[in-house]
């Protein structure tokens, strides 16, 4: 193969990984609006908060975060909830580690972790965000649910 | 019915697997660079059977003993502010692992007479590497989940 062709293919190599890259983190962390949301039980989902059972859903709204052992993004997610959790007490965030629950991967469809089902304050899924959480997605689904 | 709880073993700078994945992504595109003459095939198929190596040394062994990781805490980290904070070593060292998979079977495919198929390996671990590089995007974690369901990783 001549050099033009080698260097144009390494160009090429690069410019896929750039905008894969790009596609990836503009899509990353957005919500998807879900209007046939299904209820979910939190007994179920075995959530549990400081070591005891979840019983009731967030008085305004409830952050359901999946997530796994081997993931840094599930970390910062985690923090930016529980920072919002402190500030407004009618919220509420739970986090289910799905790394041994392969059963609720399937149900919910989670191909990926951090997933969040954002649920309202009866428990119904009324959206879903995908890979690592923006502040301000966070902040426009809490306004959605404004009475 | 219960959820495991996420044990966090000591913290490790997040720069530093970070730095190791802009040497590997470099040293990738340099192979594949290698890989598209036959006259430099070979040299690719050393360059591949040494970045292979240093996944084993990251996914087995870990971060630390990792000969990037060990410059970076050298020669690096000393120059450099403190953290903001620390991340958990077990996502980048799954990472690793997840790229001595693909770069192995680089190898084994060129060793095998299939030649081709090391350009191809070479080229998936550099996206994967560049994107975790330029972009912080730790492929092998976000889809962990994902392999799981499918079948391709069982846990006991």
């Amino acid at each position: 193969m001549t050099l033009e062709a080698r260097i144009a293919l390494i160009l090429g190599l690069l410019a896929l990984a750039t905008a894969v890259g790009l596609i990836w983190r503009a899509r990353s962390g957005l919500a998807k609006k879900l209007t046939n949301g299904q209820i979910i039980d939190l007994a179920e989902i075995g959530a549990t908060k400081n070591g005891r059972p979840v019983k009731e859903f967030g008085e305004k709204v409830t952050f359901l975060q999946f997530s796994s052992e081997f993931c840094t993004a599930c970390r910062q997610t985690s923090k930016l909830y529980s920072e919002l959790e402190q500030v407004h007490p009618e919220i509420l965030h739970i986090e289910v580690d799905i790394t041994n629950r392969i059963d609720l991967a399937n149900k919910f469809n989670i191909l990926q972790t951090p997933t969040t089902l954002v649920l309202d304050s009866r428990g119904r899924v009324t959206s879903r965000i995908g890979g690592a959480v923006k502040p301000e997605t966070i902040q426009h689904e809490i306004g959605s649910f404004e009475i | 019915m219960s959820t495991t709880t996420i044990k966090s073993p000591a913290g490790i700078d997040p720069r530093g697997p970070r730095f190791g994945a802009t040497i590997t992504s470099v040293l990738l595109l340099i192979t594949v660079f290698l890989a598209l003459d036959a006259a430099t095939l070979g040299a690719a198929f050393g360059l591949l059977v040494f970045i292979t190596a240093s996944f084993a040394i990251g996914a087995f062994l870990g971060n630390s003993k990792h000969p990037y990781g060990l410059i970076f805490k050298k020669l690096v980290r000393p120059r450099l502010a403190a953290p903001k904070e620390l991340e958990d070593p077990r996502p980048p060292q799954f990472a690793q692992l997840i790229g001595l998979i693909v770069a192995g079977v680089g190898v084994v495919l060129y060793v095998v007479g299939i030649q081709g198929g090391l350009v191809f390996a070479a080229a998936a671990a550099f996206i994967a590497a560049f994107l975790n590089a330029a972009f912080a995007f730790c492929l092998g974690c976000q889809i962990y989940v994902g392999l799981q369901r499918i079948g391709l990783i069982k846990r006991h």
